[in-house]
């Protein structure tokens, strides 16, 4: 009942802040009034607090604010699809702080970067936000300077593939032109400043007349393979190998060397089995695929100077039954020996105070129209039919 | 008036002859000269009596049903002394069986057509199981007094051969199934040592059962059991033997064909090895790598990483075990 008015009152302050921002007439000491109140009453369920860097248990159930500038450039193609439906309709991107995200900056805090690459792997049942972790750890990064190179989803790089070209590199090897080009861009847009202070160390030859020398910005190697789309995937290679080996390495104007974060979504990808078929109609293996053959490279330990955050997914996976979760179901044994030893971070359901301030975030945002989800009892029968999953919750509450 | 001049005309005609038609041929005609009469109904059920002309046996009356006359101290055996089927006068029990039609009770026992299908056993009462033990006992001898446990038995029985035997009443004694024999014998009564028990397991496939670790040899392929039994015991032998004796290309052995996990000379002994290493060549020089292995090996924190890696592997995956492993990485790796 409390929680009601509570969330009644909360409604009252919001809609009046908005009144206040859209018309600017009188009223003002009404406003004054009630502006006040405001920081005390939202930080029920929201929290000021927008850098990730500067998060605690404190802050934990509550939602943080990305600015639409960070969003822009960080997450060009990195929230789940359903997210951004959300983000659009709240006209707002509002991400819980939980523990599994948190616990994995602190470990990115602490950790000693002259070492080889510690690397994690959030896991999960279905639903339970090991995505939006991975993107709160991403923004984390982000806001720290590192250099992230995020896939969004392996699992596109396995699946319905328009155009498979025999590789220009290896024989063996098939490309994906038009995955390895779309990525790229985005990965430019994502990390600009940094890459135009990069240089390459060796020179490349894409065809008789290209080649990029010695010595260039990483920016034009990246440029080259947006341009020119046949030799994008060969250019990822050459992307990763270089990032490689110069992240934690000192470069011109910094004492040490800029951090690499790696972070794969559906890392279960590169070791499962594609559904992608050769001419002869034989199934591809996913080594037989450029981008997969470099980047579980780049998942190897065998580089300093950054982490590699990883999550696995059963939802985009290739012939997984529904409910596996656990590492070593979803890798496989080959995978799982080639991640090992990696740190994994169990992401579960909301806890009780979770799921709270979920609902009321939603109150807040006008969500739930039927008048009985907004009573006690409603909320009660929304949290047990969606068994406090996130993801189920949400697509109840979508359709109320 | 014909019928009765046919009649006697027949009669005297016999008698005059001399000839003796007999009783059968006299109702045949009887029956031929009155068929295009209507003389008499049937009246009662079935065709009692079907074509007797002249008096009929007066039908008797049903006495009370015999459940009413049961005392109950009575001997039930004389009741049902073999297998019979059902029947509802001497079956005390106010029985229903059937479907209830329109919305009715199942149907009464009397005249019960399901009840009468079913096989019963009301032959087989502990009453009259103890008077068939009473009749055996004089034959039987005793149990021997040294084998009153199950731990007793199998140490000194630890082979169980089971066959069955038929009988029935039929054309022919013989039964198939009477050649099959099953022999019966935990591997843990047969001295073998490691190796033998994973060859002997690998050599038997999906007869060997883990869980009660009972190894089940069937045999059937001979025409007599003996014969069968015979083949058993020689499986046995040449099982036992064969897995003792190791072969040259059993050295050939792959991680593959392992039945359990081990951590020395996988790739995650590798891995953290080749990990440990390169954390620890960034703090240090060269040295030698025999030692430095040796030394990485010995730390607690690399037994627990093995111990959590065969628990995960051997044991299967679940979410404690996935713990473990996860403190045990978190100390490995300084997190």
């Amino acid at each position: 009942m409390t929680l009601h008015r509570l969330s009644l009152r909360l409604r009252q302050a919001v809609t009046q802040a908005r009144h206040l921002h859209s018309s600017r007439r009188g009223q003002q000491l009404e406003a004054v009034a009630v502006e006040p109140e405001l920081p005390k009453e939202l930080s029920f369920f929201r929290t000021r607090e927008s850098d990730p860097a500067c998060h605690a248990e404190v802050h934990m159930g509550q939602y943080y604010t990305l600015s639409p500038v960070h969003l822009r450039t960080v997450f060009p193609h990195g929230l789940p699809s359903r997210f951004q439906l959300q983000m659009k309709t709240f006209n707002e991107t509002c991400v819980m702080v939980r523990q599994p995200a948190l616990e994995l900056i602190s470990h990115l805090k602490k950790a000693d970067y002259s070492k080889p690459a510690v690397r994690y792997m959030f896991y999960g049942a279905n639903g339970c936000g090991k995505t939006i972790s991975l993107c709160h750890a991403l923004h984390y990064c982000y806001t720290q300077g590192w250099l992230v190179l995020h896939i969004p989803d392996a699992h596109l790089w396995v699946k319905n593939c328009k155009e498979l070209l025999p590789s220009t590199f290896s024989p063996s090897r098939f490309d994906q032109p038009i995955e390895a080009s779309h990525w790229l861009r985005n990965f430019k847009i994502t990390n600009e400043p940094l890459l135009s202070k990069l240089k390459t160390t060796q020179r490349y030859v894409w065809t008789k007349r290209e080649s990029t020398e010695e010595g260039r910005t990483l920016a034009e190697l990246v440029e080259q393979g947006v341009a020119r789309v046949r030799t994008s995937s060969d250019v990822v290679g050459a992307l990763l190998k270089e990032l490689r080996l110069q992240a934690g390495q000192p470069m011109e104007g910094r004492q040490e060397g800029f951090r690499l974060a790696v972070a794969v979504d559906g890392v279960n990808a590169l070791w499962g089995r594609t559904s992608l078929k050769k001419e002869d109609k034989s199934v591809v293996a996913p080594e037989e695929l450029t981008l997969i053959h470099n980047l579980r490279k780049m998942m190897k330990n065998d580089w300093c100077g950054g982490a590699v955050i990883s999550s696995l997914s059963q939802t985009g996976s290739l012939f997984k039954p529904k409910d596996v979760y656990l590492p070593q179901e979803l890798l496989g044994e080959d995978g799982f020996d080639d991640m090992d030893p990696f740190v994994p971070v169990p992401v579960s359901n909301y806890s009780e105070k979770e799921s709270e301030s979920c609902y009321l975030y939603y109150m807040d945002r006008n969500w739930l129209q039927h008048p009985h989800s907004r009573t006690e009892e409603g909320k009660k029968e929304l949290l047990f039919l969606s068994n406090r999953n996130p993801n189920v919750l949400e697509r109840l509450c979508a359709s109320l | 008036m014909s019928a009765s001049t046919m009649c006697t005309t027949a009669l005297s005609f016999t008698r005059t002859n001399g000839l003796c038609l007999g009783n059968y041929a006299l109702r045949l005609l009887n029956r031929t000269a009155t068929y295009s009469t209507a003389l008499s109904t049937n009246n009662g059920k079935g065709f009692p009596n079907r074509g007797i002309r002249g008096p009929r046996r007066p039908k008797r009356e049903s006495g009370a049903p015999r459940t009413e006359k049961m005392p109950e101290n009575q001997d039930w055996t004389a009741v049902y002394p073999s297998a019979a089927p059902f029947k509802p006068s001497a079956v005390p029990l106010p029985v229903r069986m059937g479907y209830p039609v329109n919305r009715g009770v199942p149907a009464e026992k009397k005249g019960n057509l399901e009840l009468m299908k079913i096989p019963n056993f009301l032959h087989l009462t502990p009453a009259a199981i103890q008077k068939h033990c009473d009749a055996l006992k004089p034959f039987c001898t005793e149990w021997p007094a040294g084998l009153d446990s199950d731990a007793a038995r199998e140490e000194h029985f630890p082979i169980q051969v089971e066959s069955k035997e038929f009988v029935s009443a039929g054309s022919s004694l013989r039964n198939p199934k009477t050649r099959v024999v099953t022999l019966r014998v935990k591997l843990s009564s047969l001295n073998l040592d490691e190796h033998a028990r994973k060859k002997m397991v690998k050599l038997v496939g999906d007869r060997y059962c883990e869980e009660t670790d009972t190894l089940t040899i069937v045999t059937e392929n001979c025409p007599l059991r003996q014969q069968n039994y015979d083949y058993a015991m020689y499986l046995l032998t040449v099982l036992y033997h064969e897995s003792w004796k190791t072969e040259v290309w059993e050295a050939e052995k792959t991680r593959a064909d392992m039945e359990e996990y081990h951590w020395d000379d996988s790739r995650s002994q590798k891995n953290v090895l080749d990990t440990l290493r390169r954390m620890r060549v960034t703090s240090e020089g060269e040295e030698d790598p025999g030692a430095v292995r040796e030394e990485l090996l010995g730390q607690p924190e690399v037994q627990e990483y093995r111990e959590s890696v065969t628990r995960l592997k051997n044991e299967g995956e679940t979410e404690e075990t996935m713990l473990q492993y996860r403190e045990a990485v978190k100390k490995l790796l300084n997190v």
